[in-house]
């Protein structure tokens, strides 16, 4: 274990250079520092406002006075819960706070507020993929995100940018006209405002792509999946395009998330990918949109669907598309896969 | 001197499947009987991989000298939990999951000692890199 602090590189995982039990014991004096400082200034708030009842002067009134009190109660309540949590992480071990959690979700109460089925623990619940019916199978399947919610950030970077860009356009403009001209910032304004054409350019290309490819639609027959399973998928793409081609596939993907310093990634990886489907060179006219089923089996040994806090397997169905003069588009519903029935016949799920 | 920690597998299995009974005995050696404060032994999953760990436990159990005749903790044990139908053992390419029978022993000093056996939950094959590659 490297005993020097690296300076320029952020650290990784949870390695630790130096004692952790001196680190533990570090928080726990900070938490407790926190604590008595809350108590402490609480404590004397309260004095001073019960010592001088009756000088309005002297006392904090309104706004002020709550606004400290909130202040003091938070350092207070932080303090208090640093100690208490760091306490039970020095005398407890990772599998014993684990067990106590799972005690505690299994409470009654608790049990209720959590979604996932205890049968099938880290396999996220279908609720939410079954409460759509289909038109012309049972489910309809939701998109894992809609297109249109990529617009928003786009836009706003668009129109602070280029509020900024002609506020600063009109002040190159004044000092040209008033016979000062202000050359530095005319050539900072040059490479600004092609950023913010090109902000223009991007996103009405996005809106175009937007208004041409119309709904996705997907459908699926049964729900969740099982590994050997057989099930018919119906796919419906409305819009006013010329598709090169259009695929759909099954695709299992990996995904990890990790700390490194402050930052948290995130890392995807396809593990699985079937075609189901695929059409080349067709029209897709408004009011008209392309329609297609076809049948998929699951791989008999399939990894089900799971997800932890750091880790997940998911698995989607993903329709993937290329028309003439626009950018090559991607559309995900996710499904749930289900472990099959062991030999033994005393596990797995069942409808 | 560290603990000897003895971890086994009743019938000899490795792989398992869900709804099967899980029976492990354990024991330590090498070390005095008034050294040892407690023992936990947890049936669990944890991933390995590219991201954080993440770890769930299915069987727990604690001993303590207090709660033992005679204050010694270093007897044989046994344990038995019914394994549950998820999640499995999977080796993917940036998550893997994992199953094992971890056996940790709390000393008088401080200091823990772990030892862990691992089985394998299922027959989901591992995820053949080369084939991956290939499809991308």
């Amino acid at each position: 274990m490297p005993r020097q602090f690296r300076l320029w590189q952020k650290k990784r995982g949870e390695r630790r250079t130096g004692s952790k039990l001196l680190g533990s014991v570090g928080e726990a004096l900070f938490a407790a520092a926190l604590f008595l400082i809350g108590l402490v200034a609480l404590a004397a708030l309260v004095t001073v406002q019960i010592l001088h009842a009756g000088h309005d002067g002297a006392r904090l009134s309104g706004w002020g006075l709550w606004l400290l009190i909130l202040v003091f109660a938070s350092l207070l309540l932080m303090g208090g819960v640093g100690v208490v949590y760091t306490l039970l992480q020095l005398g407890a071990s990772v599998e014993r706070r684990s067990e106590m959690v799972r005690r505690a979700t299994n409470l009654e109460l608790i049990r209720k507020a959590i979604p996932e089925p205890q049968e099938f623990l880290t396999i996220p619940h279908d609720a939410d993929l079954t409460n759509s019916p289909g038109i012309t199978l049972a489910y309809r399947l939701p998109i894992a995100y809609s297109p249109a919610w990529k617009l928003f950030p786009v836009l706003a970077f668009c129109l602070v940018w280029n509020g900024v860009a002609s506020v600063l356009l009109v002040l190159a403009f004044d000092s040209f006209t008033a016979g000062r001209p202000d050359w530095f910032l005319t050539s900072f304004l040059v490479p600004y405002l092609a950023v913010g054409v090109g902000s223009i350019v991007f996103f009405v290309r996005q809106l175009v792509m937007l208004a041409r490819v119309g709904p996705t639609s997907v459908e699926i027959s049964d729900h969740p999946l099982l590994p050997g399973g057989r099930y018919s998928v119906f796919l419906s793409q409305a819009g006013r395009i010329s598709v090169e081609k259009i695929d759909l596939l099954l695709v299992c993907e990996e995904e990890a998330t990790y700390h490194q310093g402050t930052d948290v990634r995130t890392e995807s990886r396809c593990v699985y990918e079937q075609p189901l489907f695929s059409q080349q060179g067709f029209e897709i006219l408004p009011g008209v949109p392309f329609e297609s089923d076809c049948e998929f089996q699951v791989p008999e040994q399939a990894m089900h669907s799971f997800r932890s806090n750091c880790n997940a397997v998911q698995w989607k169905l993903v329709v993937a598309g290329a028309a003439k003069g626009l950018p090559p588009y991607r559309r995900s519903f996710p499904v749930i896969v289900y472990p099959r029935a062991s030999g033994n016949g005393s596990a797995g799920w069942s409808p | 001197m560290e603990p000897l920690i003895s971890v086994a597998l009743r019938d000899g299995k490795r792989v398992y499947h869900p709804g099967d009974t899980l029976t492990c005995e354990y024991q330590i050696d090498g070390v005095a009987r008034d050294e040892i404060q407690a023992i936990e032994a947890s049936v669990l999953w944890h991933t390995e991989g590219k991201g954080d760990e993440d770890l769930g436990v299915h069987y727990f159990e604690r001993h303590t000298v207090g709660e033992v005749n005679g204050g010694d903790l270093r007897a044989l044990r046994r344990l038995e939990t019914r394994l549950p139908n998820s999640p499995l053992s999977y080796l993917g390419v940036v998550v893997k999951i994992r199953w094992c029978v971890r056996v940790r022993v709390f000393l008088r000093r401080g200091k823990d000692v772990v030892v862990q056996h691992p089985f394998q939950l299922g027959d989901v094959p591992a995820v053949v890199l080369e084939q991956v590659e290939q499809e991308e």
